[in-house]
């Protein structure tokens, strides 16, 4: 019997995943357990393994085809077996309809009367309309205005083929310039006849480098999901905020020497291997009790002030920045802390991180010190109204009774949203933040 | 008097903007200061076109005798192909005035000058009166240039000197015509009298004829003239006009050739000065009013179209920068492409381009490809042409596989030309080119059997 492969729900804020790769063909003979297709979200990647045997019969989407989660993406049974009951695309196929109808008929007619349904069904609200994944991902590419398309998908809802006809009957680009238009990001205004993009279009948008006849040997390198995620927050986080950056330093002798300690009766105490990370994160979340403007999110009209910290951790990862959450940092012990946010950094390093994981922060603190940075402004994760910035240790003097002292200082790099709280309040944090830090042993005890 | 346009030129830029502005409800007012037409009507492209077809039947006529037709006594008057010249002309003219009519456009026959820009709009003066508009297209044209070369202002006040617009009323067919410019104009009328007598010799600075053309189809051009008889002399200046006689220099040594008549056809220049267009500041560049896209000067609700630009200098090129001015003036979206505006030389055979030319190509370092086809693809051309060598050039952008130029050089030339500005123009693909379907027999399959080549 023939069984069809959904694309998993992965996290209840996924929608949709992209297939980045397919382990086997049409027609491959398939185990229990093969690996069938790598997907990932804005932020994680997975792998989807076979859980029937047989043959593959068919794949619906390619590679780099973003599919909705619970659509089919495949189907596999026996040789010869009919498919085509199983076809997403196929959106005109009666079953599929007759359901999706009965649904839509039967919702309304609950709580409000059958007119009302009807125009809801009939009418594409502009701003509140429905689109398939693929039609808006082909839309936004080919830069075409998508609430134009008429929509022949089912409850109204705008699919591929629309777009694509939209495409089709404008032929707003000259056979020549269409497919570099298509597969570039550009946009730009048609000087052709009847608007048409012409090859001279396309030239016109180059890079100033290249306009000038400058030869510069360029790779282009197509954004990755994450990539595109990452540009628009950063981008909207320092478009919206009011952000400035407060540095200062901390006498990291009581930090190192507890580390120190730590490192030393490991075997003895059963405790993990502490880091000095680890401890300005649990030093952080113990602070922010105290600070609770930036242990916030900030909307216009309002501030959610939080009871507990979900410190939000900025880790590298070879797909490139990800921040997962520590879920109630405050309330955890040193020890378990640590632990937790190295299972947290190892998963998002793997990637197998879970995408409901990567939300939900209240404070972010990100480490740069191990990279050498002195001070740096970081940029604040929206809508929260902090973000900590870690520094390098750096070898400082100071005068204790008339003596100069040389002691290895930490630094601290705090970028606070001024729309949410103001410098002073925002410097206090700081303060207690370093007290905390300098007298960590204390800390501990409280 | 307000207007919404006032159109200084009544040439095709003119007279073209002035009937779409009029049809389209603006207040039109037209000046010409000489004949409504303008060159391209009155002393170039048409009269030109009505003397050579003349000249064309009577070389039919004469060398027919391998098509099985033989005539005797076979005479051509000079003075009745002028007469109809001059009819053509008159008919086209009157046809002109009457679609201005019709598009509710004045006409006003005098000479316009700028008086400046007042509260109310621009200021013109004509016959006297004072007109105001709140635009202005300026269509001026262009005029012959005049070298300064010693013996011309003579020449030109004793009538050995001609330009364009003499040589088209001369009254007789000089027995020794020497052409100083192998370019379009020079070559035609270099066609006509050779055709009907006179012993042509064409004096040309460059090291080939026709211009801009493909060079190839510039050779192919000359070699078909000089079996006619036409010398030739490039990379020849003229250095002096004497009475009866034209000096150049070749190769450092100074040589005469004899002439009856002297047509100087060296090329035009934008008529910019003598109608007061300092008075409203327009900005003239190397000659030309400078002026965008759209047709508009630096002046604001100062257009310019035609040969006024210097931009191309053909009268169709004038026909669709009238048409951007005006839709501009509208409001409508529209802007002037110059990728794609065809050349034709009316000799016998007809040469016809668009877009690159393979020298053009090399010079902006497009990498494209080439087919070049004898013209003997076509049965038609066959079947009509004897001895026939025209070819036909297909020029192809290496990377994105569509159409970048047509060139050729063979009968109907001209009228084909149109279908490859079209795919010029649109940038069709080779394959896309294919899937048309061509009328057989015709020669515009030479063209489909190029684009199978490539």
């Amino acid at each position: 019997m023939a069984t069809p492969v959904i694309m998993p729900r992965q996290g209840q804020s996924v929608e949709s995943c992209i297939i980045t790769k397919w382990y086997k063909k049409k027609g491959d003979p398939v185990a229990v357990g093969d690996l069938l297709f790598n997907y990932e979200t804005d932020k994680a990647a997975f792998e989807e393994e076979a859980k029937v045997a047989g043959v593959l019969l068919e794949i619906f989407f390619p590679e780099g085809d973003d599919v909705p989660c619970l659509t089919n993406v495949c189907v596999i049974g026996a040789a010869g077996e009919d498919v085509s009951a199983f076809n997403p695309n196929a959106t005109a196929q009666a079953p599929a309809q007759e359901t999706l109808a009965a649904s839509v008929e039967a919702a309304p007619q609950e709580e409000k009367p059958p007119e009302v349904a009807e125009t809801q069904v009939a009418t594409i609200k502009e701003g509140d309309f429905k689109i398939s994944p693929r039609a808006k991902n082909l839309a936004a590419k080919q830069g075409v205005d998508s609430r134009k398309a008429t929509p022949t998908g089912p409850n109204g809802r705008i699919i591929e083929q629309d777009i694509q006809k939209l495409i089709d009957s404008g032929a707003l680009v000259t056979s020549a310039a269409r497919e570099e238009y298509l597969t570039s990001d550009l946009t730009v205004e048609g000087t052709g006849v009847g608007g048409r993009v012409r090859t001279a279009d396309l030239a016109n948008a180059v890079p100033a480098a290249q306009a000038t006849g400058q030869t510069q040997e360029v790779e282009e390198v197509k954004l990755s999901n994450i990539r595109k995620v990452i540009a628009k927050a950063m981008h909207n986080s320092l478009s919206t905020m009011a952000q400035l950056t407060l540095n200062t330093s901390f006498d990291a002798t009581d930090v190192l020497s507890y580390r120190e300690k730590v490192k030393a009766g490991m075997e003895k105490t059963g405790v993990g291997n502490i880091t000095l990370n680890d401890m300005i994160l649990f030093a952080v979340a113990k602070t922010l009790l105290m600070h609770r403007d930036l242990n916030a999110h900030f909307f216009d009209d309002k501030m959610l002030l939080f009871k507990n910290v979900n410190l939000g951790i900025a880790v590298d990862t070879p797909r490139g920045l990800m921040v997962p959450t520590l879920f109630g940092a405050n309330l955890k012990s040193l020890n378990q802390l640590s632990s937790d946010a190295k299972a947290l950094i190892d998963s998002c390093q793997k990637g197998t991180v879970s995408p409901d994981t990567l939300k939900g922060g209240t404070f972010t603190v990100t480490n740069l010190g191990a990279l050498g940075i002195e001070s740096f402004t970081p940029v604040i994760n929206p809508p929260q109204t902090g973000i900590l910035g870690v520094d390098t240790i750096e070898v400082k003097v100071k005068e204790v009774n008339g003596a100069y002292v040389y002691y290895k200082a930490m630094g601290l790099s705090l970028t606070f949203d001024h729309r949410a709280i103001d410098g002073a309040p925002a410097a206090k944090f700081l303060k207690d933040l370093v007290t905390n830090l300098e007298n960590f042993s204390t800390l501990l005890a409280q | 008097m307000g207007y919404d346009l006032i159109v200084i030129g009544g040439g095709p830029g003119g007279y073209l903007a002035a009937e779409r502005a009029g049809h389209a409800g603006l207040k039109t007012l037209l000046i010409e200061k000489r004949f409504v037409g303008g060159v391209c009507l009155n002393e170039g492209c048409i009269p030109s076109k009505a003397l050579l077809y003349s000249a064309k039947i009577f070389d039919y006529a004469r060398f027919s005798e391998k098509y099985g037709v033989t005539c005797e006594g076979v005479k051509f008057d000079h003075s009745v192909a002028m007469a109809r010249k001059n009819k053509v002309v008159k008919t086209l003219v009157s046809g002109v005035k009457g679609a201005l009519k019709s598009s509710k456009v004045t006409v006003v026959e005098g000479e316009a000058m700028i008086q400046g820009r007042m509260e109310d709009g621009f200021h013109v003066v004509v016959d006297r009166e004072v007109v105001v508009g709140t635009r202005l297209l300026i269509a001026t044209g262009s005029m012959p240039i005049v070298p300064p070369i010693k013996g011309v202002p003579e020449g030109v006040k004793k009538g050995f000197v001609l330009t364009n617009r003499e040589i088209l009323d001369l009254d007789h067919v000089p027995a020794q015509l020497v052409v100083v410019g192998g370019g379009v104009i020079g070559l035609e009328m270099a066609s006509y009298f050779n055709s009907v007598g006179s012993k042509v010799v064409i004096i040309e600075m460059l090291d080939h004829i026709a211009g801009a053309t493909d060079k190839e189809i510039g050779t192919i051009l000359m070699k078909n003239y000089q079996k006619k008889g036409v010398e030739f002399h490039l990379q020849s200046k003229v250095v002096e006009i004497k009475a009866k006689s034209v000096v150049y220099e070749k190769d450092g040594k100074k040589l005469e050739v004899p002439a009856d008549k002297v047509l100087l056809s060296i090329g035009r220049r934008p008529v910019t000065q003598g109608f007061g267009l300092e008075t409203i500041g327009v900005a003239v560049e190397n000659g030309a009013i400078k002026s965008d896209q759209h047709g508009r000067t630096n002046v604001p609700g100062v257009y310019a179209a035609g040969d006024v630009n210097g931009v191309y200098m053909l009268a169709h090129t004038a026909y669709r920068e009238a048409e951007v001015c005006v839709n501009h003036m509208l409001g409508k979206k529209d802007l002037m492409r110059y990728d794609a505006i065809p050349s034709v030389i009316y000799t016998n055979p007809e040469v016809a381009g668009v877009g690159e030319t393979e020298e053009t190509a090399k010079a902006k370092g497009i990498a494209f490809d080439c087919a070049t086809l004898t013209m003997k693809y076509s049965g038609r051309y066959v079947a009509e042409n004897e001895d026939g060598d025209g070819i036909c050039k297909i020029l192809v952008d290496k990377k994105r596989r569509n159409v970048i130029g047509i060139h050729m050089i063979g009968s109907y030339a001209s009228e084909m030309i149109l279908s490859a500005g079209m795919m010029v123009e649109l940038e069709l693909k080779v394959d896309d080119v294919k899937e048309f379907v061509f009328p057989h027999p015709t020669v515009c399959e030479v063209v489909r059997e190029g684009i199978f080549q490539l």
